[in-house]
């Protein structure tokens, strides 16, 4: 993965992570990117801790440093620790995770990997464990957040590490 | 239909979230009217990342007008004729693209930004980013394709 950067991003910064990252350069979709970002966030049933996990999950698979270093604060306030952060890896089936977040974990691999093989098996434990809406749900959020990472590796410019830092969702 | 809903394509499926559902169109919509990269190059690079995932619905959706002789030549692109070099150089960052990311080459990259300039990179890894993500669900929710309900390219 390149560490230099492949395009310069806005030259005003507005103090808005998404703003002045590269999406800045390409102000047709800025707003329509935000309004979806925050909609996953917001307007999906699922809890936001569940939508984080399914976020870390797929930064992770990514690499994207960016992604991996955030934590989302009403996440955090929605009871997602670092504890349940760190099992968030290779070995999160046989993790402390409960039900609901070892399947979420499970479905944001499938989609990383091979959606097109998901088993009936695993078809049959989602449908037992969530609703519809929570499936379309979880669905949208890991499109979003995966082109979001894939972008951000795609544009280079990442650096090998990052400390965590914690935002909120940018307005 | 879907083993999730009762959807039979994309926007039934999304339809149960209807909030949700509309920021996604409104999104969407917007690739489509990008003056960074052509229509026709988004829709050439959406239907060769159906290919290369294997996902027939996406195959059959057609989102801009493309010639057939077009479409049928997109697995050979690099020796075929049918495609100008900006195309080409879409469609070669659109396979390294959905296989790793991380892979991109810093040539592959700037090749994208002599032909459309750095914003038109950015449009189009914005603009695979949903191609991507919106093939990678029909397969996920196992949407039907048009051979199990009437046949043909759907618009």
């Amino acid at each position: 993965m390149t560490t230099k950067a492949r395009v310069s991003p806005p030259d005003n910064p507005t103090g808005n992570i998404i703003r002045d990252s590269n999406l800045g350069l390409v102000p047709e979709t800025l707003e329509s990117y935000m309004a979806l970002n925050r909609a996953v966030w917001e307007d999906g049933p699922l809890s936001a801790a569940e939508v984080e996990m399914a976020r870390l999950r797929n930064a992770r698979k990514v690499n994207c440093v960016f992604c991996k270093s955030v934590r989302y604060d009403l996440a955090i306030e929605a009871g997602l620790t670092e504890d349940k952060v760190s099992q968030i890896n290779d070995q999160h089936p046989s993790s402390t995770l409960n039900s609901r977040e070892k399947l979420i974990l499970a479905y944001t691999d499938q989609y990383l990997g091979d959606p097109g093989a998901i088993s009936d098996s695993l078809k049959n434990q989602l449908l037992a464990t969530f609703t519809p809406q929570e499936l379309v749900h979880l669905s949208i959020a890991v499109a979003v957040f995966n082109g979001f990472s894939r972008c951000a590796v795609a544009l280079g410019g990442m650096p090998d590490e990052l400390p965590i830092m914690q935002i909120s969702i940018p307005q | 239909m879907s083993w999730i809903t009762k959807g039979e394509n994309r926007s039934e499926v999304m339809a149960i979230l209807p909030d949700l559902a509309s920021r996604f169109d409104c999104l969407y919509e917007r690739l489509w009217q990008l003056p960074q990269i052509p229509a026709t190059t988004l829709e050439l690079c959406r239907l060769r990342l159906a290919q290369l995932h294997g996902s027939e619905a996406d195959w059959q959706r057609e989102e801009q007008p493309i010639a057939m002789a077009r479409r049928a030549a997109l697995p050979r692109w690099p020796e075929a004729d049918a495609f100008t070099a900006a195309e080409r150089t879409c469609l070669e960052f659109t396979e390294t693209y959905a296989m790793d990311a991380q892979a991109i080459t810093d040539e592959q990259a700037a090749a994208v930004v002599q032909h459309h300039g750095e914003d038109g990179l950015v449009a189009l890894v914005e603009a695979l980013g949903i191609l991507d993500g919106m093939t990678r669900l029909s397969l996920l929710w196992q949407l039907p394709t048009r051979a199990d309900t009437q046949g043909g390219i759907t618009k």
